[in-house]
């Protein structure tokens, strides 16, 4: 069965690029441009797995995003969906955000920065996705 | 360094009780709380401890003298200010205690007029010390997050370039989509102009921002400079499906300014009014003049600027979001840098909008008279600088 993948980030091209390449994997790609319908989607969508973009315009949205699906009681029927959170600053988590609680809502292998090195995204989200077929089944 | 709201105490370190009763009365009528000391030892102590805003103290006493004090109190707080008291015909003494870091001094006999006349001077002077010390800290602070921001803006289309680049290497080697490549190319070459108008965007900002734009002060006739432009756009606008018109007088209209700077100005303003059009709209731009003035309009058919937004217009990397991915190309620095060029040349500029009919933007710039542009109102700058050569791009 195919997988869907959410995509949310503000960038249009950079969707775009992403879609197309995933599509071409056999993936279903549904997009968000903002956190909220980001959020919005998830609940329609249910996808396997997220790619979220931390920064979105000026505001570090991303980790609302995260905090929400994981630990508001509206998302919790999603709160093991795999997020991988997107940066265009090569930087980890621990660097950016010193504060605890955030840092250990993210797994550190699954930030990522951009351009997402296409074999590691690849890899990453087919491991991801297998898991959560492992587990469901 | 004492918080900025501490009320202003003051410290009195004086061997002589009469000095130091009198001294504490007047300070404490004057409504600021002073505590007295009769040496150095204890003087400091409590300086250390309470980080007055003012010391007072006597040059000559027996134990730690005054110097030796001035130099201590400035090693605990360089803002706290130092005021001698000095014995008769000791100016020499007075002066060493200057240059080693008082603000002023006292000689004996003095009134209780000439001790408030200088406590009040001394600690004005330190009022305005903080506050540009307050200022310098906050102007770092606003220049890391436009760094952080800038470098954020720049990022974010390069990231989209190299994306597209990769995914396209990655997608040719299993299979041809000529029609796609042609579009992403196409986006690549979008991302990259964006990126070029935000680095020189950038960089007209940050000499505004150095004070360094605005020097050359020359009689510039705005008639010629809004010609120029607007013969510079008129493709864009057909492109765009947007009429130019000028209704410009006939005479020339002069004001003082630089002439690059005068035309980013209003380069602005068109381009926005080309860019934020309906089809088949069309931009005015009215010239005149009136008393001592030149007031130049530039107005759009555009959809209008939502009043919520207005009072951000003129803000640095302020803009408007938009569905339409068109709009939410640019900078949002043009309007800011406009009105960084107008409020130094001494002019105004405001918007008057209308929802679902256009905005016009006007702009009122001092005119040219005799007997000729004088050096610059934020002036002072020498001959040697402004022969320096700054362009506004």
């Amino acid at each position: 069965m195919t997988a869907t993948v959410l995509l949310i980030d503000d960038d249009s091209d950079f969707r775009a690029a992403v879609k197309s390449l995933l599509e071409s994997h056999d993936y279903k790609v549904v997009e968000a441009s903002t956190g909220h319908e980001g959020l919005r989607m998830v609940a329609e969508q249910k996808p396997d797995v997220i790619l979220l973009d931390v920064m979105m315009e000026t505001t570090v949205e991303g980790y609302g995003i995260t905090h929400s699906l994981k630990y508001s009681d509206e998302y919790s029927e999603f709160r093991h969906t795999p997020i991988f959170m997107i940066s265009s600053i090569e930087e980890s988590p621990d660097d950016r955000f010193p504060m605890s609680a955030e840092v250990e809502m993210i797994r550190p292998d699954w930030y990522l920065s951009k351009p997402l090195d296409i074999p590691k995204l690849l890899r990453l989200l087919d491991e991801a996705v297998g898991a959560r077929k492992g587990a469901v089944a | 360094m004492s918080p900025p709201d501490a009320p202003e105490s003051v410290v009195v370190i004086d061997d002589d009780y009469a000095m130091r009763l009198s001294c504490g009365k007047i300070l404490t009528k004057m409504g600021l709380p002073a505590d007295t000391f009769e040496d150095g030892a204890h003087g400091l102590a409590a300086v250390a401890a309470t980080k007055p805003a003012m010391v007072i103290v006597d040059l000559k006493m027996p134990g730690m003298s005054g110097m030796e004090v001035i130099a201590r109190v400035h090693e605990i707080d360089p803002q706290i200010i130092i005021v001698v008291i000095t014995g008769y015909a000791t100016i020499d003494t007075a002066i060493q205690a200057m240059k080693c870091g008082a603000y002023d001094f006292l000689p004996k006999p003095f009134s209780p007029d000439e001790l408030r006349l200088i406590v009040n001077r001394g600690l004005e002077r330190r009022r305005l010390a903080l506050e540009s010390q307050r200022h310098e800290i906050e102007q770092t602070m606003l220049k890391r997050r436009f760094v952080t921001f800038v470098s954020h803006q720049l990022r974010t289309p390069l990231a989209a370039i190299h994306q597209y680049l990769d995914v396209m290497q990655h997608l040719d080697q299993a299979s041809d989509d000529p029609a796609r490549r042609r579009e992403w190319i196409g986006r690549c070459l979008a991302r990259i102009e964006e990126l070029q108008s935000l680095i020189s965007d950038w960089l007209t900002l940050a000499r505004v921002e150095g004070g360094t734009l605005v020097r050359e002060r020359v009689k510039v006739d705005l008639n010629q400079v809004i010609s120029d432009i607007l013969r510079t756009y008129q493709e864009t606008a057909a492109a765009e499906s947007v009429s130019l018109e000028a209704r410009l007088p006939a005479s020339a209209m002069f004001v003082c300014g630089d002439r690059n700077c005068l035309s980013v100005l209003f380069d602005n303003l068109i381009t926005n009014a080309i860019k934020y059009n309906k089809p088949g709209g069309k931009v005015t731009v009215s010239g005149s003049r009136s008393d001592g003035e030149v007031v130049i309009a530039v107005a759009d058919t555009g959809i209008g600027i939502p009043e919520k937004y207005r009072a951000f217009l003129f803000d640095e990397f302020f803009r408007i979001k938009d569905d339409e991915a068109k709009k939410t190309t640019g900078t949002g620095l043009g309007l800011h840098i406009s009105k960084r060029i107008v409020s130094e040349m001494g002019g105004t500029i405001v918007v008057a909008s209308e929802l679902g009919a256009g905005s016009t933007f006007a702009v009122r710039l001092p005119a040219w008279s005799e007997p000729g542009c004088s050096p610059g109102p934020a002036g002072g700058q020498n001959d040697a600088e402004q022969e320096a050569t700054t362009h506004c791009r």
